[in-house]
């Protein structure tokens, strides 16, 4: 076949071909190596969001009555036994329950609040009552509070099993003060260490009208930090026991929502909901279900929608604009064909003398493009896939010659540069690059076809 | 149309016949036909020379001949095949079969070597395989026969003009074409060598019998070929001798 024969020999001896294979070499590495970081950030964002977060949230809402066989009910508020039914879904792996409400830390010094702008957004706190052994079993808070802290020395729980445990601290009447669990960085920001007080305010509703009464502040002993990976969920949780929250909250609630964990969540989503919507509504603990589903029922999904639609749609940003790096790179193709068409127009003309047809000069031409792009896909696949597998090394090594740190392990709050490989991506991009440059070297190469042979043999 | 240039009664087969030939060009506004209507016999193993000054037309003619323009009229039989009514890949076929071409300047591929050049009209015609490496041994004995032994391996930029005609020679007779069209072949060579490649040529066409259509400007190269045919402003206006196969 002489068009490969030709088009191998054109490539070999024209070193510009060789600038069309870089450039689709270096489009097709940058575009694995990115996506794939890309997944690796997105991989790891789910399970840091996924950790601080157990799968599914069963909030029941009291404000209306639940209808069963006929008759309208009140809503049923036991923990324990919606707890219980919970675990007899074959889905469920645990079930925790919380008590769930906001309120505002409140600064030592006040005048701070207003001159520090940093205050507006961070006394505004979300608190969460839960029996520590039974959250354990849905949410990594166990390891959250192991983890080595990276802002405060010495500054975890005095014994992660019992993180409530006994702290001294007492109220001026000699009552002790119940123990909060606070994120790390918050505790940072406010300079909040294990041992030392803090002061909570909230509104409290009225468990016969709902309506909210006065505000009410209360004194609580810092008992360690905890570290989720999860900046935002660091800086607006904290944990208290739920019985010290029902008490202080007194609408007669023992828990506001109920956490649970799944034994297989990506495969059992969907039969879980159904499972716990059904016996759970049976019961009296949830109304019945809506056009929507279990509008009582939501995953950890659904709270971080929006945090993982950002990460997806920056991945797909990313996609595109790398991929004008490939378009560059087709271009950079199409032109160097048509600079190679002009410099051998002559040569197209002797092979048209010779016996070539119009359709073998094109595919003369088309190879020259083929190859370029299997060489060029090729040895992007290989290097983008190596410097995937390869990036931490590769960032330790650039970071070392440079003298800088590259990747910022502190704002990222990840220990390493995570990348996922994903064969169908990797695959759409060689195709992707492929496809682009063979259609980049059609034109030049019809051109070539359609060249009058008298002129070309002319041509000097 | 000119009587001069058609053959009357040879009863010899003629592998090239050319009838009515005419052939113009745009340029600007105008239109100048340069090929009046040309008749033309080519009889098999004749050596015919073409001759006419600068602007009559013989290049033209063998551009309608060697199937690279087409003529607004007339006809171009080749091996008794109505060459212009064929398709494009049927065509190119008969340009690799049955024509050779030596061109005035050469035209080798610079990408490629002496031996590979040579080999070119085999590749083009499609042969693979055995039937390739047939045809480079063969490509190997002419060039070898040429003197071009030392030279297989060299690509045309390190080779003479002689040497680069040789192998251009090689090339168009490795398919043993019937019809050898050789466009002033030594006309970009100094005299010395041009009598050599001439020499080859004329030996092998004795060898192969193939008829050659040589077109020059060298009234002493005119003088060695059985005819001669002068072109004159689009016409064959004479024709020197009655053609006897070579």
């Amino acid at each position: 076949m002489y068009q490969a024969f030709l088009s191998f020999r054109y490539l070999r001896a024209r070193p510009i071909n060789w600038i069309g294979v870089a450039g689709i070499f270096v489009a097709v590495s940058a575009l694995i190596l990115i996506l794939s970081i890309m997944s690796g950030f997105l991989a790891e964002s789910r399970n840091h969001l996924r950790g601080s977060l157990a799968d599914v949230l069963i909030q029941p809402h009291l404000d209306r009555p639940v209808q069963l066989d006929g008759e309208f009910r009140p809503v049923r508020t036991d923990a324990e036994r919606l707890c219980e039914l919970a675990l007899t879904v074959p889905e469920v792996a645990a079930a925790s329950p919380h008590y769930t409400w906001y309120g505002m830390l409140a600064a030592q010094r006040r005048e701070r609040m207003v001159s520090d702008p940093n205050f507006g957004d961070l006394s505004l706190v979300k608190l969460v009552g839960i029996d520590p052994e039974r959250e354990f079993t849905v949410s990594d808070l166990r390891e959250d509070l192991l983890r080595e802290s990276q802002l405060l020395l010495d500054n975890r729980v005095a014994d992660a099993d019992d993180p409530f445990g006994p702290i001294p601290g007492y109220e001026p009447d000699g009552r002790p003060l119940d123990p909060v669990l606070v994120g790390e960085q918050l505790a940072s920001l406010w300079g909040l260490r294990r041992g030392r007080t803090l002061e909570l305010v909230t509104a409290v509703l009225d468990a016969e009208t709902g309506a909210p009464r006065e505000p009410v502040s209360r004194t609580f002993v810092v008992a360690g930090t905890f570290r989720s990976m999860n900046n935002e969920f660091d800086l607006q949780t904290l944990y208290l026991p739920r019985e010290v929250m029902a008490d202080w909250m007194g609408s007669g609630r023992s828990f506001t929502d109920v956490t649970v964990r799944l034994h297989d969540y990506a495969n059992q989503r969907e039969a879980a909901l159904e499972g716990l919507g059904t016996s759970l509504h049976a019961e009296g603990f949830l109304h019945a279900r809506g056009a929507g589903g279990w509008s009582e029922l939501r995953t950890w999904e659904d709270f971080q929608r929006s945090m993982l639609a950002a990460i997806e749609n920056e991945k797909s940003l990313m996609g595109i604009m790398l991929s004008l790096v490939l378009l560059v790179a087709a271009f950079t193709v199409f032109a160097i064909l048509s600079m190679l068409v002009q410099e051998k127009r002559r040569d197209i003309g002797i092979l048209t003398a010779l016996g070539a047809t119009p359709g073998g000069v094109l595919g003369t031409f088309l190879m020259i493009g083929f190859w370029e792009a299997t060489l060029g896909s090729l040895l992007g696949l290989g290097a983008g896939v190596w410097a995937a597998a390869e990036i931490n090394a590769i960032e330790a090594a650039l970071s070392s010659l440079f003298g800088f740190t590259i990747f910022n392990r502190e704002v990222y709050l990840f220990d390493h540069i995570p990348t996922v490989i994903e064969p169908g991506a990797v695959a759409l991009i060689v195709i992707g690059a492929f496809v682009a440059t063979l259609l980049a070297a059609a034109f030049p190469a019809w051109r070539a076809a359609r060249l009058d042979p008298v002129e070309a043999l002319r041509h000097e | 149309m000119s009587e001069a240039g058609k053959l009357e009664g040879s009863g010899a087969a003629a592998p090239l016949v050319v009838r009515g030939v005419r052939r113009s060009f745009e340029v600007g506004e105008r239109r100048i036909e340069i090929l009046h209507g040309v008749d033309l016999d080519l009889m098999s193993g004749e050596r015919l020379c073409l001759m006419g000054a600068s602007g009559a037309g013989k290049t033209t003619l063998l551009n309608v001949i060697g199937l690279l323009d087409r003529p607004d009229e007339g006809r171009v039989e080749i091996l008794g095949t109505d060459a212009w009514s064929r398709s494009a890949p049927e065509r190119a076929r008969l340009r690799n079969h049955s024509l050779g071409f030596v061109f005035q300047f050469y035209h080798l591929l610079p990408e490629l070597s002496a031996l590979e050049n040579a080999t070119l009209t085999a590749r083009l015609a499609g042969l693979r395989g055995g039937d390739l490496a047939e045809h480079v041994d063969r490509a190997t004995a002419i060039l070898e026969r040429f003197g071009l032994k030392e030279r297989l391996r060299h690509r045309p930029g390190r080779l003479s003009g002689g040497e680069q005609q040789r192998v251009a020679i090689a090339r168009a007779l490795l398919l043993d074409p019937p019809i050898l069209i050789a466009d002033e072949p030594t006309g970009n060579l100094d005299r010395a060598t041009g009598e050599k490649v001439l020499e080859l040529l004329f030996e092998e066409q004795e060898r192969r019998s193939f008829s050659l259509l040589l077109v020059t400007h060298d009234e002493r190269l005119a003088q060695r070929c059985s005819r001669v045919v002068y072109m004159e402003d689009g016409l064959i206006q004479a024709d020197s001798t009655t053609p006897i196969p070579h």
